[in-house]
């Protein structure tokens, strides 16, 4: 029902309707704005990612394809302007999940919003390609297959990330203490 | 340790994703093995935070800023669809494979021969009469020769200076001029074709002019192929 409403919105927007761009606007800038977020982890640049991600959406909306669902159109839009943001950043250590941190003692364990704060500690630390499929899964609640078509990879690939992702942020945690 | 089977199961069973089988199968591992236990424990209290983690409200102004900063009307850019791109591309394999299958069939070309003898003409001329001069200005020799449906004359004449022919057959006259050369080794051959000269049993007379003036005579006849 949702998929029928987006490709009505685009089909107005194509025929040169601002307003339903609007609604398309209103109804996917929380979700664009926050997968930046997850990704980048910089609210500014998030903030440049969604504007930037929506204008090019606007402007290639002939190139969209109504037989594939808009949100998988728009969220790679915006993953691929996020990883270019962040390839253009100084490249920073990544967690190849062999680097062992200092054992944590039991006074460090943390719980509830601490763990929250380890999460995003460790999302940060690993690969952006693997840090993609965690924020497609779990902050965008994607399934395998529309991770699939967003990506533009195999579901075997997706899939094959996403463990390896859990892997690291799972490794990440106990050394800190935090599982 | 888990091992990497029983992992994928417990990826397999956090995301929903197990049919009857399979969930069987983890709850045989689960039971037999506390290490096994420990890890799904460790990712679905990883999955469960993941999930958790709070949506960040987007700025108040984003929305404002996407919609001043578009284009006061919407002009398509359309560019060539994906899809033109996959036929695009699979039309030019399959041209390309094609030539590569048209060649592989007809085998390595063949590399040309030197042909010895003589290669005959599709329509070889059919010699009917020849002449040969000497001993005056004018030397050489004259061939009268069939081609298909005409008559023509073949001139390889050794001249002191260029001469002129004149052709009479059949009520015909042609005049033919500046023949002949002075090397005898390189004799240049001309050809004239008698046109409007019926076949037949008739004579062809040559009258050979130097200067304008009479220097030689000879006839052809037209008396069949030798």
């Amino acid at each position: 029902m949702k998929e029928e409403d987006d490709r009505t919105l685009v089909r107005r927007c194509r025929d040169g309707d601002r307003a339903a761009f609007e609604q398309l606007v209103l109804r996917y800038q929380k979700a664009v704005f926050n997968a930046a977020v997850r990704l980048l982890r910089d609210p500014e640049d998030a903030r440049d990612v969604a504007q930037t991600t929506f204008l090019k959406a606007f402007e290639h909306l002939a190139d969209y394809d109504p037989s594939f669902k808009f949100y998988s159109w728009i969220y790679r839009i915006a993953v691929n302007q996020a990883l270019n943001t962040l390839a253009s950043r100084r490249p920073v250590g990544e967690m190849s999940g062999e680097e062992a941190d200092e054992a944590p003692g039991p006074d460090q364990r943390v719980e509830g919003e601490q763990m929250g704060r380890e999460i995003e500690e460790a999302l940060m630390e690993i690969k952006p390609e693997l840090r993609t499929v965690i924020v497609l899964r779990h902050f965008m609640h994607l399934s395998y297959h529309d991770m699939a078509d967003v990506l533009e990879l195999p579901e075997k690939t997706v899939k094959s990330r996403l463990y390896s992702a859990r892997q690291l942020l799972r490794d990440h945690l106990l050394q800190h203490g935090a599982l | 340790m888990a091992d990497p089977g029983q992992l994928e199961l417990i990826h397999a069973e956090i995301d929903g994703e197990l049919n009857a089988q399979q969930r069987a199968e983890l709850a045989r591992h689960l039971l037999a093995d506390p290490d096994v236990r420990a890890v799904r424990e460790d990712l679905r209290r990883l999955c469960t935070a993941l999930d958790a983690l709070e949506q960040i409200e987007p700025p108040d102004d984003l929305r404002l800023n996407i919609l001043a900063a578009l284009p006061k009307t919407y002009r398509p850019r359309r560019a060539f669809p994906a899809r033109f791109w996959r036929y695009a591309a699979v039309i030019a394999v399959m041209l390309v494979g094609g030539a590569v299958l048209v060649e592989t069939l007809r085998g390595p070309e063949t590399a040309p021969r030197d042909v010895a003898g003589t290669m005959a003409a599709a329509h070889a001329p059919a010699i009917l009469d020849t002449v040969r001069l000497g001993n005056g200005p004018v030397s050489g020799r004259v061939t009268l020769y069939r081609d298909g449906a005409a008559l023509g004359l073949e001139f390889e004449l050794v001249t002191s200076a260029p001469v002129d022919v004149l052709v009479a057959s059949d009520g015909h006259t042609l005049r033919v001029n500046g023949l002949g050369r002075k090397d005898k080794s390189a004799a240049p051959r001309t050809t004239v074709a008698l046109s409007g000269v019926a076949m037949g049993e008739q004579e062809v007379d040559l009258t050979f002019l130097m200067g304008g003036r009479p220097v030689g005579s000879a006839t052809l006849r037209a008396t069949g192929p030798r």
